[in-house]
């Protein structure tokens, strides 16, 4: 075999291993991407910086998922949180997510960045208590004053995948726990 | 991480190495674009080989369940990044949030199988230590949930389990309802499944690592 037919073999390989390793996070979030603003959860798309929460049907039987939504949501077995998703683009300025007070039950909101699949902040009962409150999303760059009694959520990327996770005590507790995620929003900072 | 899966990786592996071997040392016409063409799907094979193997170096088991620790923190490395894209359907928790273990085997190494009755024993106080709530949930092979009488597809905190007098706790994982325990019945399919323990805002305790999730265990002649 000659050398030169090794060579481009060899890098071409090494070259897709690399990039395939790379990018292989990027990709499973496209598919989440493409999920959440094109085809949604089985009630249509989902438009760019809105909140969609998980139908209370589909948590109290999750052996009957509506046909023609995304199944990404729905993948794996959770029975003990209510999800609530959104795609984020702070390419237009910052956004201002409002939570509800939780008094004092579980919950999270989990920002991923979508270019590696790794989490760069979380509001919730963890971190941030379960008072209500507004958190200011910012985007790489920017230069500004957070208002007086707003938290900060500095994001390293334009776009930001959100995951809210709001625990349900039983079957008897699926629509209060619908509720209060239906209270958290996403608006434009005023 | 499951067996088929395990079996594909290799499998993937091998045909990529056998190729390598091949193309070094049998006499095969060549040309560029053959060079191309394989070099990208060997590299895309063995990018897929390096995330699986990578995943089970790092992997954490412990009496049958695994856990990947640093799932979702930032700075985790690259072949992290891609075993956890791999092996999870979506972005997971930080482990400061949320610790996941999953079985598909029992203490012993067997495969986890509704044929069987499991009991998983914890010792009084040995509860998985958290500042949130734990469950433990059924998947069936495909990771589905599994329909039963009950509606029940977890249990934990917050499903009215009975301790024992002594303050353990037993969760009976089988097919069948067990007699006058219904409270602590985790069903089960009558197939192969999957055990999914999950504890939110886990304390130190399960961080460090010193928190050792009990073994499912096999009931002696309680095959069906």
């Amino acid at each position: 075999m000659r050398l030169e037919h090794l060579l481009i073999f060899g890098s071409v390989m090494a070259a897709t291993w690399f990039v395939a390793i790379y990018f292989w996070p990027r990709m499973l979030l496209s598919v989440f991407k493409r999920a959440i603003l094109v085809k949604g959860f089985g009630d249509g798309p989902i438009p760019v910086n809105t909140l969609y929460t998980q139908r209370e049907d589909l948590f109290a039987d999750p052996l009957h998922v509506p046909a023609g939504g995304s199944k990404v949501a729905s993948a794996g077995v959770n029975r003990d949180t209510l999800l609530t998703l959104g795609w984020l683009d702070l390419s237009k300025g910052p956004l201002v997510l409002q939570v509800p007070d939780m008094a004092d039950r579980y919950y999270s909101v989990q920002f991923t960045n979508p270019s590696n699949n790794t989490n760069f902040a979380y509001v919730g009962r963890r971190t941030t208590g379960t008072a209500a409150g507004g958190f200011l999303i910012t985007g790489p760059g920017w230069d500004g004053e957070v208002p007086a009694g707003m938290g900060h959520i500095a994001s390293p990327k334009r776009s930001v995948l959100l995951i809210g996770r709001v625990l349900v005590y039983g079957d008897g507790d699926i629509k209060a726990a619908y509720h209060l995620s239906k209270q958290m929003r996403l608006t434009r900072q005023a | 991480m499951s067996r088929t899966y395990a079996y594909f990786a290799g499998l993937v592996g091998t045909v990529c190495v056998a190729f390598i071997l091949a193309m070094l040392f049998l006499p095969l016409t060549r040309t560029i674009r053959s060079d191309v063409l394989q070099g990208f799907l060997i590299g895309f094979g063995l990018a897929f080989v390096t995330a699986q193997v990578y995943a089970r170096i790092k992997a954490v088991r412990i009496n049958g369940w695994t856990t990947l620790p640093r799932l979702g923190n930032p700075g985790n490395g690259m072949l992290m990044r891609a075993a956890c894209a791999q092996l999870f359907p979506g972005p997971v928790n930080a482990a400061e949030e949320a610790v996941y273990w999953w079985a598909n085997s029992d203490g012993a190494g067997a495969a986890l199988t509704g044929q069987q009755e499991y009991v998983l024993h914890f010792p009084a106080g040995g509860l998985p230590p958290n500042n949130a709530f734990w469950s433990l949930t059924m998947g069936d092979a495909g990771n589905r949930f599994v329909a039963n009488s009950l509606r029940r597809y977890s249990v934990g905190d917050r499903s009215g389990l009975v301790p024992n007098p002594d303050g353990s706790v037993d969760v009976h994982i089988q097919n069948e309802p067990p007699a006058g325990r219904e409270s602590n019945w985790l069903p089960a399919p009558s197939g192969k499944f999957i055990l999914w323990l999950r504890v939110y805002q886990p304390r130190a305790a399960i961080l460090d690592g010193s928190y050792r999730v009990p073994p499912v265990a096999r009931v002696e002649g309680g095959q069906r």
